[in-house]
């Protein structure tokens, strides 16, 4: 398949638009369909190699591939335009529903619905988790770090900043001995 | 300086972000109802759900917490705060990448980071359902449906969503 990177920022905008403007439900699935399927800007390998870049950076993922794919093609200017394309119209769309639900928040239906899909969102992150530790689930190690991190971080409200480093230096220890 | 202080909670916490947002959510709540007092845990959960279910990176929660805080340019502000320092650090390392790719380190952190990031997630997940008065086993029903019927069906979590709204006004 050939594949053509955008021609000049304007292309590059519209496209991070195009992604941002549709995403429902995540972005990830309208990236891959933006950059890969529709524009051909990327190789599907490409595209899953620079994603995988920025699943291992911290940061929000998706703002990290706008900056890492405009630099590629355009420098500075490539990375700036590329994530204000993409956040862009969904900033638009997420403060119009924040100031219409602020509006209609003493109703109490509406708080009930709201907060169910929050409930639902916060299924759907313990889905994510579970769909991720599958690859680990066999390594008693990694176990023992997703538990302590969950009772420090989830149950016992331990600030992030401090476990985080710990188990860090735990977690490579474990990793250079083999068991993660 | 609302701003300022703004601009350093989620400047850190864009660091810290391995995993993406979703890792981040613990601390994120920690720190916007615990430390900073800009919104309460039930409402917490309610601007979650907004971002959740608008269209874009769910990292917009940011913008709405910022909102409550501090108006329109709370809004912005909190957005470039907690994408700014992560993607100049992805800025830097796009190029490393490559020529680290086979390095034993890299392996290793990105084996480390694995089970962390695991574990923050779930500490979202039940960070999000256990409100300041205590755990509410409703929220639990609902986020354990809506578990189930991420990891069995092959539909947009869209329409997951809005199911979970529609159990939300009859159980809530």
């Amino acid at each position: 398949m050939d594949v053509t990177p955008p021609k000049n920022l304007k292309e590059l905008f519209t496209g991070f638009l195009a992604i941002g403007a549709r995403s429902f439900g995540g972005v990830m699935p309208w990236a891959h369909r933006t950059m890969v399927e529709e524009r051909r800007w990327l190789t599907q390998a490409d595209f899953a190699e620079t994603i995988g870049l920025c699943q291992f950076l911290p940061g929000p993922n998706i703002g990290n591939a706008s900056i890492v794919l405009g630099k590629r093609w355009f420098g500075v200017s490539g990375s700036v335009v590329a994530f204000l394309g993409l956040m862009a119209l969904p900033f638009i769309w997420v403060m119009a529903l924040g100031i219409l639900y602020l509006e209609w928040a003493s109703n109490p239906v509406v708080r009930a619905v709201v907060t169910g899909v929050g409930a639902t969102g916060a299924g759907l992150f313990i889905g994510t988790a579970l769909k991720l530790g599958r690859a680990i689930v066999n390594k008693p190690a990694a176990l023992v770090l997703v538990a302590a991190c969950f009772l420090t971080v989830g149950v016992g409200r331990v600030s992030m900043l401090v476990v985080l480093p710990i188990a860090a230096v735990i977690g490579i220890f474990f990793a250079r001995r083999g068991w993660l | 300086m609302i701003l300022l202080d703004l601009a350093l909670t989620f400047g850190v916490l864009s660091l810290v972000a391995f995993g993406g947002m979703p890792a981040v959510m613990p601390e994120m709540q920690r720190l916007v109802v615990d430390v900073k007092g800009w919104t309460n845990s039930a409402q917490f959960i309610q601007l979650f759900a907004i971002a959740q279910a608008a269209p874009g990176p769910n990292v917009l929660i940011v913008s709405l917490i910022g909102w409550k805080a501090a108006g329109f340019w709370g809004s912005i502000v909190a957005l470039l705060a907690v994408c700014a320092p992560a993607a100049v650090l992805a800025w830097w390392v796009a190029d490393l990448w490559e020529r680290f790719k086979e390095s034993p380190w890299r392996i290793a952190i990105q084996r480390a980071i694995a089970p962390l990031v695991v574990g923050l997630i779930l500490s979202g997940g039940y960070v999000l359902c256990t409100p300041a008065a205590g755990p509410d086993w409703r929220l639990w029903a609902i986020a354990a449906a809506s578990c189930a019927a991420y990891l069995t069906l092959t539909i947009n979590p869209l329409w997951i969503l809005a199911v979970g709204g529609t159990l939300g006004a009859f159980l809530l």
